[in-house]
């Protein structure tokens, strides 16, 4: 006999992010079904279900009725970490958790939040350490005008500074706008040897599409010589961009190319592995504990079994494959395995601790 | 003045809680494991050990001057005003104390790390100010030797502005400060070498 517990899913199916969304809601659901379907498991997921439909305002109430309207005490959603931040004070009040399953930008280690996606030792900043050896360290940043391209911009500039490299420009972009000119017009004058690309949405569609147009323009502005760069960006997303992604440079925990990396495989993007292994680690740590389900997250993340789930319990932070990976022929493949890296939010392993990517020449 | 944050070195700093043992400390000291500091707890002194800290939380409500080693106000390290009671007399002591940055009690989730930013930036503006003002005064009261060594230099045939711009001109050769080469000249003057000064 299998045990009812409810489970809240907080993500937006419209907006600027959408498709991240959707598809984290795509492998949180799957998860759902398949311990559902598991026999072995004495417990089931009913999901509890709101969308705020891309208003950062409704994010607050939104999770506070899943949490009084249902006995769900876990919550997997959000991608902002403007919404992530707007549902703490409502986890802190209702003793609820979140499992947040988006790469984000760090320096946050909420007892109320567990962080299954990369923070920047996991993405920026071995994949600028990857890029200053095979491109150079002269470095162009641009991003969304919020949170995560502030501090993404502002941690690749004081790498790039520490590194004796180049910040040649920083500019940012309302979100939603698609006003790219100024931004492509100064990477024009300026020619770096990399472009930082922290934009999300339409705006990095607009500004992948007009960078294309660039690169026909000027040889320079190719793949070869100046690729984008992004911590964000997956699968879920080449549909929208189209032939404009031939050349970008990611860095994530999984990509379609890498299946069997300790992520699981047949996902469609690390999101959806993200969202995926949150339900998991979540339906192993409440399986065949009866009550466990209202246990704070504290009591649950000091359990044996979550040890061995890879969840640090003083950060909430998950050990995570690093890679780096490009889109060649309109999917990404691999171009660099760090290996598993635990997420260190406040770096408090120190700089030192960055492991330097061998020298290798992009093969395109 | 624009002040950078450094956010790093944080990692394997020590921190000092000064406060009875409450959920407060624990929320904090959670906080500070997570940053990647070292947490001590202690009430109601600080042991001399303290003095090797890099931050001190301290109890805005129920302390006083002598639980520090040190006079009020002169903490070795960026200290934190944990402040529950915001009874204008608390805010004043804390401040006295030598609180560099604050957190609201109770504490819960958050908090502690943009403390900690801005308790050693404050700390170390203060450091440098300090330096600086030190330097100043030292300087003005420097005023004397440089009008005697003016004087002096005047004493021997040349204009005042002359002699301004040799006593320059001697600070930069020998690599010191201005005031410095003044006191050195006039030391020279009442010397033996009398009238032979120079680079």
């Amino acid at each position: 006999m299998k045990r009812q517990i409810d489970l809240g899913l907080l993500y937006s199916r419209q907006g600027t992010y959408a498709l991240i969304s959707q598809a984290c809601r795509v492998g949180a659901l799957a998860a759902m079904a398949e311990v559902n379907a598991d026999p072995s498991l004495d417990i089931c997921f009913t999901p509890v279900e709101r969308d705020p439909g891309g208003n950062i305002d409704l994010y607050g109430p939104l999770c506070e009725e899943i949490l009084r309207d249902s006995s769900a005490r876990h919550v997997v959603g959000c991608v902002t970490s403007w919404s992530r931040k707007e549902v703490i004070p409502t986890l802190e009040r209702a003793s609820g958790t979140l499992w947040y399953a988006v790469p984000y930008e760090g320096f946050e280690a909420s007892d109320r939040v567990v962080y299954t996606h990369a923070c920047p030792n996991q993405h920026l900043l071995p994949l600028l350490a990857w890029t200053f050896a095979n491109f150079g360290r002269r470095g162009y940043l641009t991003g969304s005008n919020y949170i995560w391209g502030w501090e993404m911009n502002r941690l690749a500039r004081e790498t790039l500074d520490a590194a004796g490299g180049e910040t040649l420009g920083e500019r940012y972009l309302p979100l939603g706008s698609v006003e790219v000119d100024r931004i492509i017009e100064e990477i024009r004058v300026t020619r770096p040897d990399f472009v930082l690309n922290s934009l999300i949405g339409p705006s990095q569609y607009a500004f992948l599409e007009r960078y294309r147009q660039l690169g026909l323009e000027d040889a320079h502005f190719r793949a070869e010589t100046c690729p984008v760069l992004s911590c964000n960006l997956t699968e879920c997303e080449l549909p929208a961009i189209g032939a404009a992604a031939e050349g970008l440079i990611a860095a994530g925990p999984y990509f379609r190319d890498s299946a069997g990396q300790g992520f699981g495989q047949g996902f469609g993007s690390s999101h959806e592995a993200s969202a995926h292994s949150a339900v998991w680690m979540l339906a192993r740590l409440l399986a065949g504990r009866p009550g466990a389900e209202n246990l704070p997250l504290s009591a649950l993340l000091a359990l044996p079994a979550a040890a061995g789930l890879g969840i640090d319990a003083k950060t909430h932070h998950t050990t995570l494959p690093v890679l780096i990976a490009q889109v060649r022929g309109g999917q990404f493949r691999v171009v660099q395995d760090f290996g598993r890296i635990a997420g260190d939010p406040y770096r408090s392993a120190g700089v030192d601790a960055m492991p330097t990517a061998p020298r290798l020449r992009v093969v395109t | 003045m624009k002040r950078r944050v450094r956010s790093q070195n944080l990692a394997g700093a020590q921190a000092w809680l000064l406060h009875r043992p409450h959920p407060t400390v624990q929320a904090l000291q959670r906080q500070l494991a997570a940053i990647g500091l070292m947490v001590e707890q202690c009430w109601p002194d600080l042991p001399a050990a303290a003095l090797g800290a890099d931050f001190i939380f301290f109890d805005a409500d129920q302390g006083d001057d002598a639980q520090f080693p040190w006079a009020p106000g002169a903490a070795p390290m960026p200290m934190i005003a944990l402040i529950g009671s915001e009874a204008p007399g608390r805010i004043e002591w804390a401040l006295n104390a030598g609180a560099d940055a604050q957190l609201l009690k109770p504490v819960g989730d958050g908090g502690a790390f943009s403390a900690l930013l801005t308790a050693r930036a404050t700390f170390d503006l203060r450091q440098a100010l300090s330096a600086q003002i030190a330097d100043l005064q030292q300087r003005l009261d420097q005023r004397q030797t440089v009008v005697r060594a003016v004087t002096m230099l005047m004493g021997l045939g040349r204009t005042e502005d002359e002699a301004y711009a040799q006593l320059r001109q001697m600070a930069m050769a020998w690599r010191i400060s201005f005031e410095a080469a003044a006191l050195r000249i006039v030391e020279a003057g009442r010397g033996p070498a009398a009238g032979k000064v120079g680079p």
